[in-house]
């Protein structure tokens, strides 16, 4: 029985599980069949019929990720300079990596060498520096010469995005009656920001700026 | 306990002067307040002076003047009172190292004819996402204290701070005769309030936005400035992530006679760079923005301008940007190459192949910033033509830990044969042998600034699998005049030892990853008698370590320790030995009860006006 030791990011992918580990191994180690066909075709046993076979359903103990089912046969061990170094910690994705290592600013991480982004709104995310995750998406409201700003990551319904909106422009709750919210989307069409036409998570993900319109329009 | 004379400690940087405790300073207060002995004439014991004070401050204030560097001043300032009293009129030039360690307030209440303010705010692992959001360093306070104290404020210098449009307002308010805003590392302000600086500041001169945080409020801030001639000298916003108005930006250029320092940001195209180079042939320094088309084809006749443009630019001797570089378009730079000091290719994801046609003509060079997109070899070209290089940092292009790295000890020895001028290093890599470190040790003894970041965890030395213990040992033993160092890969206490025994001058330390024991923060603490900033982070060092470092404490800007293994009791009888020093051990994840046994967090740093009275939740002051 073939197993690979994960002690270093793999750098070819002989996971059946799709871009990379998932540290949701348990659900793969135990369910060897939702995996994909090569796994069924070859006849060696998975990882849980072979260890546990009394009882082939029984959660797999946490400390067994960094143990992998793998099909290939003939890879070599790690190579000789992986083994000095400790195991790092198999990750989902880079974000979600050690915190600050290596000593990179993030803004010089996320800003250099990106494609050039989706020619429409400028959506301005600030991570890094600030340390925290925010999401600040430009707002106009008609007949308001300034426009201003809001962080939609401080929101998580239309009623209260709304209301900070009325605050923001000095009009009391009463007026948002007179306003219709309306949105820019990724492809640059305008759309009405509601319950009923957009669900929230919909909206967050591809809001580019956002406008106040007066009803009657 | 002394107020005064101790807070000349607070403001120094460079100690070059004996370190001295606030109880020893206590001794220039004593001086009579009557005219020292000393400075006045030694025939004077038969008729009386009058007013002998006001005769020997005015002297000695014309003196001071002469003065300019801040540990100068210090040292002054410790003679006697009336040295003191002068000192502190004529001191223009405000430092201070950590905003925390005194409050506005005391320092406007001391000095009370500045023009110029220094700043410094948040430690610097904070740029590491290490610090929690909203920490604190917050301009708002130290603005709205010289407003009312210094309404002949010429420059502001800012770095890590948190500063507000607000600020800004107050502060282009506050100083008719405001001249120069520097922002470095800082964020909490946007486009609104660099529109209000533009336009209220009629007498600026510079304005350096440098790798800080501005919001996009949707401001035209360009639009901002007078229309008139301005004074503007250095106009630096490559930092900027927002559009500009390219058209009021070339007017301000043609309106601003004597520019000599443009960095523009990413959003401006080659065309449109080319544009304003024929604008200000003056320039000296210049950020070249995105370096590529916006409209994502190469124009064949733009390309052919740009190089005249160039050509035009006699005066460039700095040169940056390169955002989103179109290689192709590199060619037009040529002509400036062989004047070029100082070039930042630290966005340019350029081989070796296009870096070499570059710097084969870079013989002036002193700095050089680049990505390690350019391998061994084309760190081998720099080595062969740069022989004035005195500072080299090499950024990865994809810093991650465990891939195959572009850039190894190869291309850093080579360095180190080729630039033998070398003073400041700071190489990123995946790996490295004690041997080359060795060799650049040897060959390069003008090393101020060592700091190598071997990517991977514990990684040793990539041939002999040994630690780095003897690679940084050795930096230390050789390099007799190294100041900062920044340690990286598999180390045990012994390269510490090695720190301790040799870094007699070492001010700043870096670790990460590194140790085996307390051991190892001892010998630091107890062998390096001008450290002055000590940054740590996952390191196996505890509460006897800590307390290894009670003697040295008040001489030090600060300490930071976070993912050690502190405990709050550890930190608490830290706090109690040292009444001033500030203690603050904070929480890393917010929304986390605090179980833990060791302490996610330590700052501290010394402090003559106690806690700060504006910590957030997640900080706890012992």
């Amino acid at each position: 029985m073939e197993l690979q030791l994960g002690l270093a990011l793999p750098t070819n992918n002989n996971f059946p599980v799709k871009g990379g580990l998932d540290l949701n191994i348990n659900d793969f180690l135990c369910h060897p069949t939702i995996s994909d066909g090569s796994s069924n075709k070859n006849k060696k046993r998975s990882f849980t019929q072979a260890f546990e076979p009394s009882n082939a359903s029984a959660a797999v103990p946490r400390t067994l990720p960094w143990l992998l089912w793998n099909n290939q046969p003939n890879d070599d061990d790690e190579d000789d300079t992986k083994h000095s170094s400790r195991y790092t910690i198999m990750i989902k994705n880079e974000e979600d990596g050690l915190v600050g290592w290596p000593p990179i600013k993030s803004w010089k991480k996320e800003t250099s060498f990106h494609i050039h982004g989706d020619g429409g709104g400028r959506r301005y995310r600030t991570v890094g520096i600030n340390g925290g995750n925010s999401t600040f998406v430009k707002v106009k409201m008609e007949g308001v010469g300034i426009a201003r700003k809001i962080n939609l990551s401080q929101h998580q319904n239309f009623q209260t995005l709304l209301r900070t909106l009325m605050h923001m422009f000095d009009k009391c709750e009463i007026d948002s009656d007179n306003y219709k919210l309306t949105y820019q989307d990724r492809e640059g069409d305008w759309l009405l920001a509601h319950d009923q036409d957009v669900p929230w998570r919909t909206f967050v993900r591809s809001v580019q700026r956002l406008k106040l319109l007066k009803r009657g329009d | 306990m002394g107020e005064d004379p101790s807070s000349s400690q607070m403001s120094e940087d460079d100690d070059r002067s004996p370190p001295l405790d606030p109880i020893s300073s206590n001794k220039a207060r004593n001086c009579s307040g009557s005219g020292c002995p000393s400075s006045s004439s030694s025939s004077s014991t038969d008729y009386i002076i009058p007013y002998p004070d006001q005769v020997l401050e005015n002297v000695l204030e014309n003196v001071l003047c002469f003065l300019t560097a801040r540990q100068d001043r210090n040292a002054a300032s410790l003679v006697c009172k009336s040295w003191y009293r002068a000192e502190a009129l004529t001191r223009s030039e405000l430092f201070i190292g950590n905003c925390y360690a005194v409050s506005p307030r005391r320092a406007t209440d001391r000095f009370s004819r500045v023009r110029a303010v220094s700043i410094k705010g948040k430690p610097r692992f904070a740029d590491f996402n290490l610090m929690p959001a909203h920490w604190g360093a917050h301009f708002g306070p130290w603005v709205s204290a010289m407003a009312k104290a210094y309404p002949w404020l010429e420059k502001v210098y800012l770095k890590r701070m948190s500063v507000t449009d607000d600020d800004l307002a107050l502060l282009a308010e506050s100083f008719p005769g405001f001249k120069e805003l520097v922002l470095v590392c800082c964020d909490g302000f946007g486009t609104s309030g660099l529109a209000v600086v533009a336009s209220k500041c009629r007498q600026l001169r510079v304005l350096d936005l440098i790798e800080s945080e501005v919001i996009d409020d949707d401001v035209d801030w360009i639009c901002c400035f007078p229309e008139s001639q301005t004074c503007l000298e250095s106009l630096m916003f490559d930092c900027v992530e927002c559009h500009v108005n390219f058209e009021a930006l070339e007017r301000l250029v043609i309106r601003s006679p004597s520019l000599k320092k443009l960095r523009l940001n990413r959003y401006v195209s080659i065309g449109q760079l080319h544009h304003l180079m024929v604008r200000a042939p003056q320039l000296t320094h210049l950020g070249t923005g995105s370096f590529s088309s916006s409209e994502g084809n190469a124009q064949g006749d733009q390309e052919l301008d740009c190089v005249s443009a160039f050509a035009a630019c006699k005066s460039i001797v700095c040169l940056s940007g390169f955002k989103e570089i179109f290689v192709d378009q590199l060619p037009a730079i040529y002509p400036v190459c062989a004047n070029l000091t100082n070039l930042n290719f630290s966005y340019a994801n350029i081989s070796a192949e296009q870096l070499k046609p570059v710097i084969r003509n870079c013989h002036k060079l002193q700095t050089f910033w680049v990505l390690d997109s350019v391998c061994d070899e084309g760190l081998k070209a720099v080595a062969a033509t740069c022989k004035e290089l005195r500072e080299l940092r090499v950024f990865p292009v994809d810093p991650r830990e465990d891939i195959e790295g572009p850039v190894s000890e190869i291309g850093f020895q080579a360095i180190s044969e080729g630039c033998r001028k070398l003073q400041s290093i700071l190489y990123f890599c995946q790996r490295m042998t004690n041997e080359a470190v060795k060799a650049m040790s040897r060959n390069c003894p003008d090393l101020v600034v060592f700091r190598l970041c071997i990517m991977g965890r514990h990684r040793p030395d990539h041939v002999t699998g040994e630690s780095m213990d003897e690679g940084f040992g050795a930096i230390v033993m050789n390099c007799k005049k190294l100041t900062r160092l920044a340690v990286s890969g598999l180390l045990t206490d012994q390269a510490f030892s090695y720190i301790g025994q040799y870094g007699k001058l070492v001010r700043t330390l870096s670790v990460a990853f590194a140790g085996d024991s307390d051991m190892a923060l001892q010998y630091v603490l107890e062998g390096c008698p001008k450290l002055q900033k000590l940054e740590i982070r996952d390191s196996p060092f505890g509460d006897s370590a800590l307390r290894s470092g009670l003697h040295h404490y008040y001489n030090m800007r600060f300490l930071w320790m976070s993912s050690c293994l502190l405990t709050r009791q550890g930190c608490r009888d830290i706090a109690r030995a040292l009444p001033r020093l500030v203690v603050e051990v904070i929480k890393s994840d917010q929304q986390q009860v605090e179980t833990g046994e060791y302490v996610d967090i330590l700052y501290m740093y010394r402090s003559l006006d106690g806690q700060r009275d504006d910590i957030p939740k997640f900080v706890d002051i012992l």
